[in-house]
């Protein structure tokens, strides 16, 4: 009984998921190398016209990529209720020991709060770079051109903020996290802990 | 080496556009057909192949019915340039030891983001989508040469030379401050204007966007400090809290 594994992910989650992650990769490391004149980053891609096709077509990647997250995250995060506000009242007990967490759904008042800032901040930065990709004709042009420039470098300074964070949480910070991401299964004692909810709907 | 410099007297312009047209033989940029739309300003606007022209200003004051006022209009070669701060592509855009804002079309990718940061709406993109505007003749200028335009001018309204030499010589001549001496960390093309910068279409105070500014100051700065504080709270969380172990979790 002990060892009972459950399903958390299934496999088109699992594989948008590293999209998501993959293209946001080249897509930071590009954007430092844009940001920073950075030749080490310039010579991993070649040159910096190069480089600026992977940043343009991983933002395909990456728009639709986020696009497909909706059908996995958005009905349950838009669920926020009496025991999502408990999980931030204790700050998810990262900061405490053995705090009492109110029971949580497939994802935590925090995975839902970080996936709804995913969210509007991908858009945000697609949106931005895509009209400085493609500068549609517009009235005005050049103001809409630095509108975009400044939004897309807002919304990069929070994912810069927030990412690292998502991947410590995902990984070091809660270990027996990361294995969803690639087998997709937990075991079913370590989600009724984290996730009681949830298990208690699917019948266990 | 001291930094060099155009200056332009509109009044000693007589429209000719030999500077247009030095310019094109020396850049080696094709003619372009334009159409009469009953102005002698020809062609309307800078283009890809035109680094620079002379804007027809007709400006009647009550001593002179008929003020025209010729502004030659170019890359002003900032000091502290938009185009320069915003690009993203290293080596497209730099600064020559004379001063120049010089580009290289081979580094240029193509995203037109100096076009918005420009504060005098310079940088134009050839049929290649690569930026194409004045570089002060940087060719030129490197072998002590004076820049086609100025080489040209047969009246003196474009002059080269040290940037220090022309401002002390304006100042005594009487002009108590050249349009461009301070703007944008001083321009390479100053202006020596007897009436307001405006009337000759002139921004007075031209500055780069504030959104620019506010990118390079706070938002550059703020990729790294938001990465490195990130990674640090993470592994501070780590070492002083440590992860949620299993048996831990209630």
């Amino acid at each position: 009984m002990g060892n009972q594994m459950i399903k958390k992910a299934n496999a088109f989650e699992i594989l948008n998921h590293w999209l998501l992650a993959g293209s946001f990769l080249i897509l930071t490391l590009s954007g430092f190398g844009f940001l920073f004149h950075l030749q080490q980053v310039v010579a991993i891609f070649g040159s910096a016209n190069t480089m600026k096709i992977w940043h343009n077509y991983a933002g395909i990647v990456f728009s639709i990529s986020l696009f497909l997250t909706i059908f996995n995250y958005l009905p349950v995060s838009l669920k926020f209720g009496s025991d999502d506000m408990g999980w931030i009242m204790k700050a998810g007990g990262y900061f405490a020991k053995k705090a009492a967490i109110p029971p949580q759904d497939v994802i935590n008042a925090g995975q839902k709060l970080y996936y709804l800032f995913i969210l509007f901040a991908g858009i945000a930065i697609a949106a931005s770079g895509f009209f400085i990709w493609l500068r549609p004709q517009v009235d005005d042009i050049r103001k809409w051109i630095l509108l975009s420039h400044l939004v897309h470098n807002i919304a990069f300074d929070l994912f810069m903020i927030a990412v690292p964070l998502h991947i410590y949480l995902g990984t070091l910070a809660n270990p027996g996290t990361f294995r969803i991401m690639v087998y997709g299964t937990v075991p079913l004692e370590w989600a009724k802990k984290r996730h009681a909810k949830w298990v208690q709907k699917m019948g266990y | 080496m001291a930094r060099k410099a155009l200056l332009i007297s509109p009044e000693l312009c007589i429209g000719c556009r030999g500077c247009q047209t030095a310019c094109k033989a020396w850049n080696q940029l094709p003619a372009t057909k334009t159409a009469n739309k009953g102005s002698a300003e020809n062609p309307p606007d800078l283009t890809p192949n035109l680094y620079n022209k002379i804007r027809y200003v007709e400006m009647p004051s009550e001593t002179n019915t008929v003020r025209w006022l010729f502004v030659s209009q170019r890359c002003m070669h900032c000091d502290d340039a938009g185009c320069i701060k915003i690009c993203p592509a290293p080596g497209a855009l730099f600064k020559t030891k004379e001063g120049a804002t010089a580009f290289n079309k081979d580094n240029c990718i193509g995203c037109k983001l100096c076009v918005a940061a420009c504060p005098f709406n310079v940088p134009r993109y050839d049929e290649k989508e690569k930026i194409s505007k004045c570089n002060l003749c940087s060719d030129r200028i490197a072998d002590g040469l004076a820049p086609a335009c100025a080489k040209t001018c047969p009246t003196g309204a474009i002059r080269y030379g040290d940037r220090d030499e022309i401002i002390g010589k304006t100042q005594k001549a009487g002009y108590q401050k050249l349009y461009g001496q301070m703007d944008l960390g001083g321009l390479g093309v100053l202006y020596a204007f007897k009436d307001s910068p405006k009337i000759y279409g002139m921004d007075e105070h031209p500055q780069i966007p504030e959104t620019v500014v506010f990118w390079h100051k706070v938002l550059k700065p703020l990729a790294y400090l938001g990465l490195g504080g990130a990674v640090a709270a993470s592994l501070l969380h780590y070492i002083a809290i440590g992860p949620k172990k299993d048996e831990e979790v209630k």
